[in-house]
């Protein structure tokens, strides 16, 4: 594990340990906001947010911490980090903040981010714990990305608001709905995987 | 005893660290969402009785608060009642202006909703629902049209439904009328009071 260069590290985030199409961590967020590209900008800045203030923070006192509190103590952590995020949120954009609704102060459970936490950075340096989350945060985002971008497009012939398909289009409620992020999450993730097949045949 | 006392002290040291960072960051930002809250209501205020320089909260209680709006002279030129209707999917919150008399709604608008877009969620649009409470005679209790008809066939207690979101329509009428028997009722007791220029 030591031997994974600092591109390495960071990049596992963005392909190979992707949060949302490998780990498949933090679905309820997931699935929730992704329903405006604007959401799931805002979801990712906030969870990436709290992913790399919490890593840097967990890594930096991980020999201090007694190995029986310590997941008590990393959800303080980022229970603090969240709360900082939402009262942001509120306070400067307030209509972002009444579009995601519980799902920010819900990050605290995202497991994204506890995941980050007891996984890699109870063990690893602040630096190479900061490019980790920074690579996840990035992953997460770009996920969040595309997601959004085919439902809203779909769901709204919008994107960021603005209309992208002609008058004759006519939108896809269903995608801005449940099932709607039920489908496209399992076609994005079906998607990922036979590259990554593809990928593998060829080595 | 040497591990439980660590194990004391860093999670308490944590906690401290962590309440004392989230009270500085409330004492920076609490200011500015008050006012936003405030900024919202002010706006709507506005929006359903026209002409408002400035609104004045009148009366308050769970769910329903009573604005009056008045122009730059301080005269009163309606009130604006802020509640909520139990909808489809959740509460919608709505604001409607009235006149002083409390006979005839200026206008409705809703704030804040979570029904079904594309069926209920039309009860936020101006063109699929919102015009047709302008200018409503409320003397009597509001009735649905349904099926929906043309605007001037309506007559001046009817609102049109919307097509596919009867839930949505008849939660928010119900919630109106209800609302109107309220505010008359208090207005008889003199819970509130509309002219006058009490306490800015």
């Amino acid at each position: 594990m030591a031997t994974r260069t600092n591109w390495e590290e960071f990049s596992k985030g963005l392909w190979l340990d992707n949060p949302v199409s490998r780990q498949l961590l933090g679905m309820c967020s997931t699935l929730a906001i992704t329903n405006a590209v604007i959401n799931g900008i805002a979801m990712g800045l906030a969870v990436g947010f709290v992913m790399i203030c919490s890593s840097f923070l967990v890594s930096l006192i991980r020999k201090f911490i007694p190995n029986q509190v310590r997941i008590a103590s990393y959800i303080v952590i980022i229970a603090s980090f969240v709360t900082i995020a939402d009262r942001f949120l509120a306070a400067y954009f307030p209509p972002l903040s009444k579009a995601l609704g519980p799902y920010v102060p819900l990050i605290v459970v995202n497991c994204i981010i506890l995941g980050r936490a007891e996984a890699f950075a109870s063990k690893n340096t602040v630096g190479r714990s900061l490019i980790d989350a920074l690579g996840m945060s990035v992953g997460y985002i770009v996920a969040l990305l595309i997601l959004s971008s085919v439902r809203e497009i779909l769901g709204s012939g919008t994107i960021l608001g603005y209309g992208v398909m002609g008058d004759w289009f006519e939108p896809w409620i269903i995608m801005i709905l449940p099932p709607g992020a039920f489908i496209a999450l399992g076609i994005l993730i079906a998607i990922a995987f036979q590259i990554e097949r593809k990928v593998k045949q060829r080595s | 005893m040497r591990l439980s006392r660590r194990m004391l002290i860093v999670l308490s040291l944590i906690g401290l660290v962590s309440g004392a960072l989230l009270m500085s960051v409330n004492m920076f930002t609490k200011d500015r969402i008050a006012s936003n809250r405030k900024k919202e209501i002010e706006k709507a205020v506005i929006k359903v009785i026209p002409g408002t320089k400035s609104s004045l909260k009148i009366y308050e209680e769970k769910d329903f608060t009573v604005y009056k709006g008045r122009d730059d002279q301080g005269n009163v030129l309606g009130i604006a009642i802020n509640t909520a209707a139990g909808g489809f999917q959740d509460r919608i919150f709505y604001i409607f202006g009235l006149d002083t008399q409390l006979t005839r709604i200026n206008s409705l608008f809703v704030l804040d909703q979570k029904e079904t877009p594309g069926l209920g969620a039309k009860i936020a649009s101006a063109e699929a629902f919102l015009q047709f409470w302008e200018g409503r005679d409320v003397k009597q209790p509001l009735v649905l049209r349904k099926p929906a008809v043309k605007k001037d066939a309506l007559a001046q207690n009817e609102v049109n439904t919307v097509t596919g979101a009867t839930i949505s329509s008849r939660a928010i009428l119900a919630s109106v009328n209800v609302a109107l028997e309220k505010i008359k009722k208090l207005k008889q007791e003199g819970r509130f009071s509309i002219e006058g220029s009490d306490g800015d």
